[in-house]
């Protein structure tokens, strides 16, 4: 190969995300260039630690790196919109504005005026709200549950809902569900949880994935890094993600379905919120995101609030516009 | 030959020239780093520091060395071990078994396992020389004591073991249980066994307890049963309980030995002082080891050491059985000089497709791995568990001693997977039965 | 020389007693978090990071006093049969010119990271929480500076040939 990129991501080799994203991008480039772009995947914390590929790219330490905007929220609000946030749009919709009107070039310009060149390599399907020791099935039974979740959801769950998120390590999620330790988890999309072992720890799953309707991955490079490729490479690797993306996604669908028909199959009981618990839900992480931009936009960081309303008016179309698609739903 | 085929011999000189293991292992890494990093190699090697330094799991070394700390000092242990002559007086090497019983009984509260075997060696080791065990005898034991932590659920490996090869964590839990229960079989019978023949201690200790009344020897016994049944119920209840993490069940044992201390009015700030001044030099040993494999582990990787893996794999075409082997020495050769972590993050996810495709157990696979990977801690020339015994072992305990008395334990680690390799259902009938809710 | 020698183990000696404080945070935050979350179901945001940063300040902070006191484990049966004189060499060289170096190189990225950590106001990535980082920053890069500065020591005085590590007492 004339070039060859070590690529770390954030999630341990072996995981979904790692082969349906990060591996299927090695793949594609390989495929698209020819054998003259080599992408050499890695799995978390082993070149760079698991939440720092940014960093790492940053650094110099790695010429490309794989991450999610979720890790970024912390230090820049805005990055929840690329993330995907309670209430937010679900995979559908969600490509089609990264894609079609306007998403990718938001989120580029956004990584520009940080020094990278971002590729969008993934956009997921929706997670599991939760994995439960208790049924839920209205806003009085979320009340003083132990959930783990972290980010906008963990706010969102306190201040709206009265419940307990907790802050559990990854390692020690399993043990404490299954003893009774918290109430509630969330982790994944269906196929991504099954592995976890989670629908072996507590008996329901909560349906649908409000907390986050669709997640996105990014490979980042130094602008540098990507200006030294040869003219020809750059449209090649550029459509290697976009393919990527795409097959990604409809591979989680696949993946996710057979996953939740294991689940109905077994010993779990899946809860399917009601609608109008649904909205409920949904306007609480609307409402707290659009606090979130307002506040950003009071403190002379306009920005995030003049993309979200960009989002919201997309989103508004979509709502209004799409029962014209067949869902196939029961 | 790519430079990760260097790393290893490099280190064994290293190491067997008197250099500290940790130093030996950052001079190794380092220099891997600078072949595949360049300029940018410290920002590599300092961010494998970083993922060391900032990994939750690890917390429970310092506090397990903490309460090993202070019921070294609390006289509980003493107490514990008069109790012990008192009813297993005809029970030669009883105290050997006593110790592994305790090593069982920690290792189902923790999942890391240098904590367990610092916190039961610091009690264990007086006790023993006491009546003058040998000291490859009291090595041994503490050092196959300490790390059944890895097979008795939880075990943190395994949780990060099933993860990795995107199986059940329930299941290999499960499927570890049998054969850990075997392991422990096999340890106190072949002590009782050996007791019988060789009686280790060298003190005719029965003489100064026959002259205590019964009246006496029960109440003693109630005095100190209860407080450390107490504290086993505290650890091992609040993780069963869903009351504290596998991590936080050992701040509720580190609390609950102080608590003890301060009941048998035994505490004084000169012996808290004295016991985190150990708790610090030990966990600071320990976490820098960890922190060094964990740089050895990316510059390795960074460097070609999967691929280099994954080729011999492919280049010798081996039969299932033959593959199990290779895979299993080369989790061996790599728990010589890498912490479980960085073991399990190189090995796991470089071998699950070959398992996944040759239609192996995936299960049964990870208990032998993992049954593996709890003997090359106790394998010489390079072995964690020998390092971490050695940082309490009292001078007059040598090397040779320690590698002299891990070797029975050794071969019934062995025989142990050979039973599991021979009778696959070991590993894979109990998970059937119990998975669920 | 001496007095380099006893400042170096002053500063290793200072970082460990504190250390020894940081070991009674992590075991008083784990605590409170159980209680907190068990008996009265308010889980606090803040005891996992505590935690963790705990474990890796009180390991840093003390690893240099721990090479001051021989604590990191080495396997020297082979060694022992080495002539101290060469021992002591091999030694001195390794601490010296390798591991100082690479202490050095370290410990300057730590500080331009907790630099950057202050000057961008870095947070903690997944935390609720959200603490700002350059503390914790800080205290890393300050016990890899200490810890440099006891591998420097630790080199010259092999080559002076005092030590405390065993192999001096058959020289
Ligand atoms: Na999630
Ligand atoms: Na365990």
């Amino acid at each position: 190969a004339d070039v060859t990129w070590q690529v770390p991501t954030s999630v341990p080799e072996g995981s979904p995300f790692y082969v349906n994203f990060l591996e299927r991008f090695a793949d594609n480039v390989d495929l698209l260039t020819s054998g003259r772009v080599e992408i050499e995947p890695f799995g978390a914390g082993v070149l760079v630690p698991a939440l720092q590929v940014y960093d790492g790219v940053r650094d110099g330490i790695i010429q490309a790196g794989h991450s999610t905007p979720s890790y970024l929220v912390n230090q820049d609000p805005i990055n929840a919109v690329f993330a995907g946030f309670p209430g937010g749009m679900g995979p559908e919709a969600y490509i089609t504005w990264i894609y079609e009107d306007g998403g990718k070039e938001a989120l580029y310009d956004l990584r520009a005026s940080e020094g990278f060149k971002s590729l969008v390599v993934g956009i997921g399907s929706s997670e599991i709200m939760a994995h439960s020791n208790v049924p839920i099935k209205t806003a009085a039974d979320l009340k003083g549950m132990k959930y783990r979740t972290s980010g906008p959801w963990a706010e969102v769950m306190r201040e709206y809902f009265g419940a307990v998120p907790t802050v559990v390590p990854p390692g020690e999620i399993y043990t404490l569900l299954q003893r009774k330790g918290v109430d509630l988890i969330e982790w994944g999309p269906p196929s991504a949880n099954l592995p976890e072992g989670f629908h072996e720890a507590a008996k329901y799953i909560i349906v649908p994935g409000v907390h986050q309707p669709t997640f996105l991955w990014e490979v980042v490079l130094k602008q540098e890094t990507w200006d030294a490729l040869d003219d020809d490479l750059k449209p090649l690797i550029e459509k290697a993600a976009e393919i990527t993306t795409m097959e990604g996604l409809i591979h989680f669908y696949s993946a996710d379905v057979k996953a939740m028909e294991t689940y109905r199959s077994g010993k779990n009981e899946i809860i399917t919120l009601d609608p109008a618990f649904v909205t409920e839900l949904t306007d609480a992480g609307v409402d707290w995101i659009t606090k979130k931009a307002e506040a950003e936009k009071e403190a002379g960081k306009p920005a995030m609030d003049e993309l979200l309303t960009r989002y919201k008016a997309f989103e508004a179309t979509w709502s209004a516009e799409s029962k014209y698609l067949i869902r196939n739903q029961d | 030959m790519s430079v990760a085929a260097f790393m290893f011999p490099l280190l064994f000189v290293l190491v067997l020239t008197g250099i500290p293991i940790a130093f030996s292992l950052i001079v190794v890494s380092a220099g891997a780093g600078l072949l595949a990093f360049g300029p940018n190699a410290f920002g590599q090697l300092y961010g494998s520091f970083y993922s060391a330094a900032t990994n939750f799991i690890l917390s429970a070394i310092p506090m397990f060395v903490l309460m090993g700390a202070i019921l070294e000092r609390s006289g509980i242990a003493e107490r514990l071990f008069r109790v012990m002559q008192i009813w297993l007086g005809r029970l030669p090497g009883g105290l050997a078994v006593a110790t592994i019983a305790m090593g069982a009984v920690f290792a189902a509260a923790a999942g890391v396992v240098g904590a367990v075997e610092v916190m039961i060696g610091m009690m264990a080791i007086p006790a023993m020389q006491r009546y003058r065990y040998k000291n490859s005898l009291i090595a041994g034991t503490i050092c196959a004591g300490g790390s059944l932590g890895t097979m008795i659920p939880p075990s943190v490996i395994a949780v990060m073991y099933a993860a990795l090869a995107q199986i059940s964590v329930g299941e290999l839990l499960a499927g570890m249980m049998l054969p850990g229960l075997l392991m422990i079989v096999l340890f106190i019978a072949y002590l009782i066994i050996q007791g019988m023949i060789d009686p280790p201690e060298a003190v005719d200790f029965v003489d100064d307890v026959t002259t205590m009344s019964l009246r006496d020897k029960l109440w003693l016994t109630f005095t100190s049963m209860l407080p450390i049944c107490a504290l086993i119920f505290a650890v091992l209840g609040s993780l069963l309980a869903g009351i504290a993490s596998p991590t936080e069940a050992a701040a509720v044992g580190a609390v609950g030995a102080l608590l003890l201390c301060i009941l048998y009015g035994r505490f004084s700030l000169p012996m808290l002082s004295e016991s985190l001044k150990i708790t610090v030099r030990i966990s600071a040993m320990i976490l820098l080891i960890v922190a060094a494999g964990t740089m050895f582990m990316g510059t390795f990787a960074a460097n070609g050491g999967s691929r280099l893996i994954r080729d011999a794999v492919q280049a010798a075409g081996f039969g299932d059985a033959g593959m199990i082997v290779f895979f299993l020495l080369i989790v061996l050769l790599l728990g010589f000089v890498l912490d479980w972590t960085a073991n399990v993050l190189i090995c796991v996810p470089l071998f699950a497709p070959f398992i996944r495709q040759a239609g192996i157990d995936p299960v049964w696979f990870g208990t032998m791995a993992i049954i593996v990977i709890q003997t090359s801690y106790l394998t010489p020339p390079m072995a964690s568990s020998i390092f971490y015994l050695k940082s309490i072992a009292p001078p007059d305990m040598t090397y040779g001693q320690m590698c002299r008395g891990v070797v029975p334990f050794i071969l019934l680690q062995l025989a142990t997977l050979a039973i599991v390799a021979l009778f696959p259902a070991l590993a894979t009938w109990l998970p059937d039965q119990i998975v669920g809710f | 020389m001496t007095r380099l020698f006893a400042i170096v183990d002053g500063i290793s000696l200072v970082l460990s007693r504190i250390a020894d404080g940081v070991a009674i945070v992590l075991v008083t935050s784990m605590i409170f978090e159980v209680v907190a979350r068990y008996i009265f179901s308010a889980p606090t945001i803040w005891a996992f990071d505590i935690s963790y940063m705990c474990t890796g300040t009180l390991f840093i902070l003390g690893a240099a006093y721990a090479l001051r006191e021989d604590a990191h484990v080495r396997i020297d049966f082979l060694a022992e049969k080495l002539p101290p004189r060469l021992r002591r060499g091999i030694e001195g060289v390794v601490f010296f010119f390798l591991l100082m170096p690479i202490f050095a190189g370290l410990s300057w990225f730590a500080i331009n990271r907790a630099l950057r950590a202050w000057t961008t106001a870095e947070v903690e990535m997944v935390s609720p929480w959200a603490p700002l980082m350059w503390p914790f920053y800080s205290l890393l890069a300050l016990g890899l500076v200490a810890l440099t500065l006891q591998v420097a020591v630790q080199g010259l005085r092999a080559f002076v040939g005092q030590t405390r590590s065993s192999f001096d007492l058959e020289a």
